[in-house]
């Protein structure tokens, strides 16, 4: 089964689920990042070159700082979201799912000079293109990782109808499947639902619009309503 | 369609993450994609080339390939298309299999549809749908319904990335290139750009990295275009959803079919009260379950919760009101416009000259910073540090003890429950209880046995007296110790008479 998501199991048993980021959505971040450090940078040195010699220094200083400093700042006091990672809602964390700490963030910023060879992130591109995870070299070496951190686009919630509850056990997966079915009956064409519903006859002994409401009243109990 | 045999894992995905899935897929079927698509777009790059150069219009070599890119886009998609729901087909597979596929939509998108920026999604609803005219509209108009801005989106940033590998290539090979291979037309730019060989010969360069960068990019935008689609017919019809009724049904088809044909009978017999009553039997079985597991009627209106939630409520925490005053000024304070120094130039250089010496200062703290590090990192390096000891003080401190059993239980315990240690009696008798049920049950029971595998083995027992006394035993014991709730002194007499406290004869 192909799939983005890179699966971590923590020692105790729970499996956290990372759903790596590739190259579209890290690309359109980087160029947020750019031209909004663009824009303060040349705000920034205008404002300074009223102080002469001294304020190209600073200028220079500023440069320095929005090219390394506002990343690694960004990423580790900040939820590993610079502020085009977190318009394209993406996060950086560590190849274990932890958030990422000062020297990794560090690392994969100063690798940031190999990612963007020969300027433009050529070699960066291709890196994501190749590595499971979309990772570049930068991420790569530093053990960390680009997810996505918005939450899945779910249904609405499950509509009210008196619970019951399921004539037989099921799995944990199928159990969310029903509830899945109720949420998102409502983005369905009618015809799609009792579609989907008749597929489970042998559960509700229904067709129909009957079998819909059926399996609304088993997602009810399920989420334990009376 | 049959959705078991989907190579793709489906759940509902962000638009993002439906692009990063065709990057995926393109991974996972690289040598088919790629083999096929070189076999099928180089010999058309030839023929290209080699019309520019008859015709004596070396743009054409830039421009024709670019135009086509339609036509070569249908290679990606067969591969994955297959490679998605069937087997990935060979590069051969693909090369044939483009005959079957409809040709009246690509021409349409080689010529009033080349500049669609939808290309990458729409192409997929033309080719694997097959529907017709009038359908096809009213389709295009449900699925673009999202997918519209998010295919111009992807075209753009596939532009942008086949820009990049463009500009990296180009750069590479400049620097790579050692200076004194280059031909003397190149030392001097503005000279050469003179000479239409030297320009002929930049397009020819131009049209070969396009070429190539296009072979990198091209089925990576099909791939995420194709995910796209993809991840919007999910939505639609709620393919992950679908795959997992299908699993279930065929699970409770095989698992028991008698029972399923049970229930179907129910459900299409003449009485349709039959298919209300199954559930509602079904759930009444249910209840009565847990009513069985808990020994306890579920709707017993616990008091003594009943009067505590009543006090906690009393708490001035939980839903009083609160009156809160403070100050807040009646005039707003009016900025004050401070008036800017005229010789702004004075001030100027006096902070640059400040700054200056503050830099200075920052150098040298930062120099002797570095020193200090240096030496007490030469200093320590051979010193391992000892870690400090931290113990990990224990919440609550178990009651049950390993110890081993006193002969006399009854009066060991009696003589705990007469001190107040009301707990400890309890444990030290469903140990024990416990231990001698195992003697007379002739099993060996694990350490980690819990208080539900006792009533199991309980059952095991003939004698239905011993049996009611330990399942009370255990039921004692349980409320003490997960809910605090003590049995009384007469109660707890009874439960220390008789088996299996008194060692009675079998």
């Amino acid at each position: 089964m192909l799939d983005t998501v890179r699966e971590i199991e923590t020692p105790e048993g729970v499996s956290l689920r990372l759903r790596a980021a590739g190259a579209f959505g890290r690309a359109q971040a980087w160029l947020i990042d750019l031209l909004l450090r663009a824009a303060f940078f040349f705000i920034g040195a205008a404002f300074f070159g009223v102080f002469g010699k001294g304020g190209a220094g600073l200028g220079m200083l500023l440069l320095f700082a929005i090219t390394w400093v506002y990343s690694v700042v960004c990423e580790v006091w900040f939820g590993g979201q610079t502020i085009g990672k977190r318009s394209m809602k993406l996060r950086v964390v560590c190849a274990d799912g932890t958030p990422v700490t000062l020297i990794p963030s560090v690392v994969r910023n100063l690798l940031r000079v190999v990612d963007a060879l020969p300027g433009l992130y050529g070699v960066g591109l291709v890196c994501t293109m190749i590595d499971p995870s979309a990772r570049r070299i930068g991420d790569i070496v530093a053990g960390t990782i680009v997810v996505h951190a918005d939450a899945l686009p779910a249904g609405s919630k499950v509509p009210m109808v008196p619970s019951q509850l399921l004539p037989v056990p099921l799995d944990p997966d199928e159990q969310a499947a029903l509830i899945d079915f109720a949420e998102r009956a409502g983005h369905l064409t009618v015809q799609r639902q009792e579609e989907l519903a008749d597929i489970l006859v042998p559960l509700t002994g229904r067709e129909g619009t009957a079998a819909v409401t059926q399996l609304t009243a088993y997602a009810n109990g399920l989420l334990g309503r009376p | 369609m049959q959705l078991e045999r989907i190579g793709v894992a489906l759940r509902p995905r962000t638009t993002l993450e439906a692009m990063d899935l065709g990057a995926v897929m393109l991974r996972a079927h690289a040598r088919q994609v790629w083999s096929a698509w070189f076999a099928f777009t180089l010999p058309i790059f030839i023929v290209c080339q080699l019309i520019a150069w008859l015709t004596g219009m070396p743009w054409l070599g830039l421009f024709l390939p670019w135009w086509l890119r339609p036509l070569f886009d249908r290679i990606p998609l067969y591969v994955l298309s297959h490679a998605v729901f069937e087997r990935t087909p060979a590069w051969r597979e693909t090369l044939k299999g483009q005959m079957r596929w409809p040709w009246v939509r690509t021409i349409a998108a080689l010529t009033w549809l080349r500049l669609d920026t939808h290309r990458s999604v729409r192409m997929p609803m033309e080719l694997l749908e097959g529907v017709s005219k009038q359908q096809r509209s009213a389709r295009w108009r449900v699925l673009s319904r999202t997918l519209g801005g998010q295919a111009s989106g992807l075209t753009w940033t596939s532009l942008l990335f086949e820009l990049v590998v463009f500009i990296s290539i180009c750069t590479f090979t400049l620097w790579l290139l050692p200076g004194e291979a280059l031909p003397d037309s190149m030392r001097n730019l503005t000279q050469a750009f003179q000479l239409p060989a030297f320009k002929h010969a930049l397009i020819w360069i131009a049209s070969f990295v396009t070429y190539v960068s296009m072979s990198m990019i091209e089925p990576l935008y099909v791939a995420s275009g194709f995910a796209l689609y993809l991840n919007r017919r999910t939505q639609l019809e709620a393919w992950d959803i679908d795959l997992m009724f299908r699993r279930l049904r065929q699970r409770l088809l095989d698992a028991g079919l008698a029972a399923v044909l049970l229930i179907c009978l129910g459900g299409f017999g003449t009485a349709v009260h039959a298919a209300e009553a199954t559930p509602a039997g079904a759930s009444s079985s249910a209840q009565a379950g847990i009513a069985e597991a808990f020994h306890q009627p579920l709707d017993d209106k616990d008091a003594s919760f009943s009067r505590e939630a009543n006090v906690v409520y009393l708490d001035p925490r939980f839903g009083t009101k609160h009156v809160v005053t403070h100050w807040v000024p009646r005039l707003t304070p009016k900025k004050i416009d401070e008036p800017l120094p005229s010789s702004s130039f004075v001030f100027a250089d006096l902070v640059a000259g400040l700054v200056n010496v503050l830099m200075w200062a920052l150098l040298g703290v930062a120099i002797v910073a570095l020193i200090i590090f240096i030496v007490r990192r030469v200093r320590f390096s051979g010193v391992v540090l000892e870690r400090p000891e931290r113990t990990l003080s224990a919440l609550k401190t178990s009651t049950v003890q390993e110890s081993a059993l006193p002969d006399d239980l009854a009066a060991t315990a009696r003589e705990l429950w007469r001190d107040g240690h009301r707990r400890e009696a309890l444990s030290l008798l469903y140990r024990g209880s416990m231990q001698r049920a195992a003697a007379a049950l002739h099993i060996q029971v694990p350490v980690d046995a819990t208080e539900s595998d006792w009533l199991r083995h309980a059952k095991a027992l003939d004698d239905p007296s011993r049996r009611d006394q330990l399942v009370s035993i255990v039921r004692t014991w349980q409320l003490a110790a997960y809910a605090d709730r003590y049995p009384g002194d007469t109660e707890f007499a009874s439960l220390l008479s008789g088996w299996p406290v008194q060692r009675v004869p079998l």
